[in-house]
């Protein structure tokens, strides 16, 4: 009873006097470390871009694959990690009533890691010894300490992701017969996916670096292949599910509405877990050696995976449009009038959401087979992750930083800022859709992914290209003004506004709401559910690959 | 009760000739999928033939422990790789294939899995691992082809498949044990 009654004051306290300072440090800190990445990795595709217009010849030290490496893991592996780390760790420090010191602690050896383990890939990647690009295919072999770098990152991943459950699981002992806050309960989903996603990547790993080290001779690269999509693919839906966490949970409030259903939000989350880890497959479906059915039975996989997102669609719009009529909202549409557009914390999430729609649609097309044939491995795909990740998950993180920064910096968001905000959006908004137009449209025309600029001996249909590629050059401009704009807007909002307050928005649930059912919470179940998935789905090609293994393949430096 | 006609438009789609093929083709999914799919379309069913039929439960089914017995048989039967073989071969058996797993599987334990104790459903999760521990041995290392319809790599494939489930079964287990549920949430 007694222990009760403390947790609830400092429940109390917690909301009432904002993060505690040292639980304000990890979440700034890693906040910090996301948006210079951005900078940095933002900077690599611009002059990326700019090659492929053919504007800009990149000097022989710094060559086109050697940028691409770092492009993509600076925003793959450290924008979206550090941003969605640091998230949701002032989200379970404002939701369970702070973060226990032993968690802390971890959260702190585990930035340590993950920048360490980020040092050591980086050095080979300047050195120009690890060109093999953020995916690693083998048999592309890079210097193993860039794989060595990767294992630290992975095991800073861990880290943090047993730090939040330890802290989960400690809030639950205290707390009998409730439920998990729902932003904690998101973190739960993510921090396990992000577990069990890195569990068949750090295999993999394990398996390169004696092949790199010259140990053993040949890899199965088919293994590696699929063993590293099962966690590329999960970590997508780990960015995926962080950004709807925002919508379901912050979103709502910043437009003074009502979280929608909190049992079909749980839902969401829960299949998310279950269903995400096989859909790995699906960026496999021109690999060789698994048959035609298998790969036909894992569309079902994928598109089960389109469930939960159509689902995060309907919810959003119901939110909008109850909270636009309740202030007053009419016609069919005209209710969209009532809507905060002026206010860069709902205008950016907005404008991801918008985004999802035709990202959605692409992800749809590439699932299918025969249209995969046509945008495999070109610039169509790159187009379509620009639009996912460089846009509606991004976009999500930018509109975030509005209130998080402020939230863990004491500090407050100015009207100043919120305009910058609102400019910001919309630059990156042209940019990005200038950008990842002509990259779609530029690959149904058929100009490769990963390759810098050629005109194939002055081929006609590569000459047909140009044009688009300079829309491409023209949208990466605008791209890395929004990118400097964000930037500093981050760092004005940690450093130099006004202090002041800042609410951390978690919208309530209708007032009329049906309690949530208590076997919501039977996470040990949910992960045995998708540990029988992903055996099911992966037994057959590994097996396969295994069993009739070719000779496997020695290493190749092909650059 | 209009999602009973989503049920059965369930179990037909998947008795469709083609679609039955296609998931017969491949061992483990023959054995994983399709059957545990019927089971589950017993499952779905189960409500609506326990609203129709409530005395019939009663009197056959009233501590749970016949249906679980008859579920148990029923699920042996068909881990047989004979059973198999014929359920390709010979058409009635293919159609007992069809019927049994719902209607004999599926809906027995459902009506029987609110009935029994805890430590009953532990034990039976328990006999099923060890089940599937001797299947996955059996399958994977066995010299011989068991099925004549299936390859060496099938039923290797589908020895692993027994073993990741018995893996997680095991995982389950320890799981409801450290955790006490209904105490801890
Ligand atoms: C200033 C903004 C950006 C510009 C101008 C830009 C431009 C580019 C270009 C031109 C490519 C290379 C295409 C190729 O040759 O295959 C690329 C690749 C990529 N970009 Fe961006 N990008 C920007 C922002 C982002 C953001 C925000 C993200 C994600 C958060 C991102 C993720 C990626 C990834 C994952 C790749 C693929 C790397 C690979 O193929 O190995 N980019 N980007
Ligand atoms: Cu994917």
């Amino acid at each position: 009873m007694e222990a009760i009654k403390k947790e609830y004051w400092k429940d109390k306290a917690n909301k009432a006097l904002g993060i505690s300072p040292e639980d304000a440090r990890i979440t700034k800190s890693y906040l910090i470390v996301a948006f210079v990445a951005i900078l940095v990795g933002g900077l690599l595709g611009l002059l990326q871009g700019m090659n492929r217009a053919g504007i800009l010849e990149l000097p022989v030290w710094l060559n086109y694959y050697k940028v691409l490496t770092a492009h993509g893991l600076l925003l793959v592996v450290v924008l979206s990690a550090f941003f969605t780390i640091g998230y949701f760790y002032a989200g379970l420090s404002h939701s369970l009533g702070g973060l226990l010191p032993k968690v802390r602690k971890m959260a702190w050896i585990g930035f340590w890691m993950k920048i360490f383990g980020f040092v050591l890939a980086v050095i080979p990647i300047l050195q120009g010894d690890a060109s093999v690009m953020y995916t690693f295919y083998p048999p592309m072999a890079a210097a193993p300490m860039f794989y060595i770098g990767l294992v630290f990152i992975v095991l800073g991943v861990w880290m943090l992701a047993f730090g939040a459950f330890i802290n989960v699981a400690n809030w639950r002992k205290n707390h009998k017969g409730q439920h998990i806050p729902i932003i904690s309960f998101f973190a739960t989903g993510v921090f396990v996916l992000l577990f069990f996603g890195s569990l068949p990547v750090a295999i993999e790993v394990f398996y390169i670096i004696p092949w790199a080290l010259g140990w053993i001779e040949t890899i199965n690269v088919m293994v590696s292949r699929t063993l590293f999509w099962a966690f590329g693919h999960t970590l997508v839906n780990i960015w995926y599910m962080t950004a709807i966490s925002a919508w379901y949970v912050f979103v709502p409030k910043i437009i003074d509405g009502r979280r929608w259903s909190d049992l079909l939000t749980r839902i969401v989350v829960i299949a998310l877990v279950i269903m995400n880890i096989t859909g790995g497959f699906h960026h496999q479906i021109i690999d060789p050696g698994i048959s035609e059915s298998v790969k036909y039975m894992h569309v079902f996989m994928s598109l089960a995976i389109g469930f939960p997102s159509l689902m995060t669609a309907y919810a959003m719009f119901a939110v909008f449009e109850k909270t636009a009529r309740k202030k007053g909202g009419r016609g069919l549409v005209g209710w969209y009038k009532k809507l905060p557009w002026g206010d860069v914390r709902f205008l950016a999430p907005f404008i991801a959401m918008a985004a999802f729609i035709p990202a959605g649609a692409g992800g749809i097309v590439q699932s299918t087979n025969q249209l995969n044939q046509v945008a495999h491995n070109t610039m169509w795909v790159v187009g379509h992750f620009h639009l996912t990740l460089g846009m509606t998950v991004v976009m999500t993180f930018f509109g975030v930083s509005y209130w998080l920064v402020p939230y863990v910096s004491g500090r407050v968001l100015t009207k100043e800022i919120n305009k910058l905000g609102v400019i910001q959006t919309i630059v990156w908004t042209i940019g990005m859709v200038l950008m990842s137009g002509a990259m779609h449209w530029v690959g149904l025309l058929g100009s490769p992914r990963r390759t810098s600029y050629s005109t194939y001996f002055d081929n006609a249909t590569a000459l047909s290209w140009d044009p688009y590629l300079f829309f491409l050059a023209i949208g990466g401009t605008l791209l890395m003004i929004g990118v400097l704009l964000q930037v500093y807007a981050v760092f004005h909002m940690m450093f130099l506004a006004p202090k002041g307050e800042t609410e951390f928005p978690v919208a309530d649930v209708e007032e009329d709401a049906t309690p949530t059912p208590m076997w919501t919470e039977r996470w040990g179940l949910w992960i045995v559910l998708m540990l029988g998935l992903v055996s099911m789905a992966y037994v057959i090609p590994l097996v396969d690959f295994i069993v009739n293994a070719p000779p496997g393949s020695p290493p190749f430096k092909t650059w | 009760m209009k999602g009973i006609y989503y049920v059965l438009l369930l179990y037909f789609f998947l008795m469709l000739p083609p679609v039955a093929n296609l998931m017969e083709s491949v061992m483990i999914i023959h054995m994983h999928m399709q059957m545990t799919l019927f089971v589950i379309i017993g499952f779905l069913l189960a409500p609506a033939l326990q609203k129709r039929f409530p005395r019939f439960f009663e009197e056959w089914n009233p501590n749970g422990i016949p249906g679980i017995l008859l579920f148990v048989i029923v699920i042996f039967y068909w881990t047989l790789p004979r059973s198999m073989d014929e359920a390709l071969n010979l058409w009635y058996i293919e159609l007992f294939k069809f019927i049994s797993l719902p209607f004999l599987a599926g809906v027995p334990l459902w009506d029987s899995w609110k009935k029994i104790t805890a430590s009953l459903k532990n034990g039976l999760i328990s006999l099923f691992t060890l089940l599937f521990i001797l299947m996955g041995w059996l399958y994977i290392w066995s010299p011989n082809q068991l099925c004549n319809n299936y390859l060496m790599i099938d039923q290797i494939t589908l020895g692993w498949g027994f073993l990741l489930t018995a893996v997680c079964m095991i995982i389950y287990l320890a799981y409801s044990y450290i955790t006490d549920f209904a105490k801890t949430v």
